[in-house]
């Protein structure tokens, strides 16, 4: 499984100008269900995305409270292979167009 | 390698299992979670819900193989650093099942609270609903013994 890295603030790929603007940037967006526990969402964000136990609650309470939360933006074929990974843990998890860039 | 062992008593969980082998069945053709591919073409989509197919019913195999004989003999599950990840898995897949097959009728703010009325429920339902918190508590366990494993494997 792919790892980022121990984080303090939500990852975001530092994009050249010309990727930006040949495949724009794209959030990988991790959507509410009632039925995953807590803390196997966020075992799930510190394994997928390296967070640390700080950053995965913070998303993980998001997702509770806001019924969605950004975990992840940058290239489109990595925001999906995030995807793929966080569907594979069988979370609800969407690729959308980050477009303020 | 960290192994835990679990005793479970026989009389509650065996009957849960049919419950639990029924919806697992059903895991090798349908994703547990409904999911929006967006605009995604379709030779990709398939390839992509294939692979996750694949992948459920592999974890889903794992689980159904903590249920053997020395759990009908003694009533004791292991987990270790091998079957932690694709239990762990399975157990939510069945979960999700279990809220789609039997637990619709319950809203969401009761269903992630608990807060349900079991003298209200039909026996299918009572049964699915502690197939529901059994499946959660082996999470727990996994997630409070195991996770390091899993984070860094």
């Amino acid at each position: 499984m792919t790892k980022a890295g121990t984080k303090d603030s939500s990852p975001t790929e530092t994009l050249s100008r010309t990727e930006v603007k040949l495949g724009g940037v794209w959030r990988v967006v991790v959507l509410n269900d009632p039925v995953n526990l807590m803390s196997y969402v966020m075992m799930v964000f510190k394994k997928i995305f390296g967070f640390n136990e700080t950053v995965a609650r913070r998303h993980m309470l998001e997702v509770h409270e806001q019924g969605r939360s950004v975990v992840w933006s940058g290239l489109r074929e990595k925001a999906e292979a995030y995807v793929y990974t966080l569907q594979q843990w069988h979370l609800t998890a969407v690729v959308e167009l980050d477009e303020t860039h | 390698m960290k192994r835990i062992e679990v005793k479970l008593s026989l009389p509650v969980v065996a009957p849960l299992l049919d419950v639990i082998r029924q919806l697992a069945d059903g895991l090798g053709q349908k994703l547990a979670a409904p999911q929006d591919f967006g605009d995604i073409d379709q030779e990709f989509r398939d390839a992509w819900v294939g692979d996750l197919l694949n992948g459920q019913s592999k974890d889903v195999k794992a689980l159904l193989a903590l249920f053997d004989d020395e759990f009908f003999a003694e009533g004791i599950v292991a987990f270790d650093e091998d079957n932690a990840e694709p239990i762990v898995r399975a157990c939510a897949a069945v979960r999700l099942r279990l809220r789609e097959v039997y637990l619709k009728g319950l809203d969401d703010d009761a269903l992630e609270g608990g807060e349900v009325e079991l003298e209200q429920m039909s026996e299918a339902m009572r049964k699915a609903f502690m197939c529901y918190l059994f499946l959660a508590t082996v999470q727990e366990l996994i997630i409070q013994h195991l996770d390091s494993s899993i984070i860094e494997s």
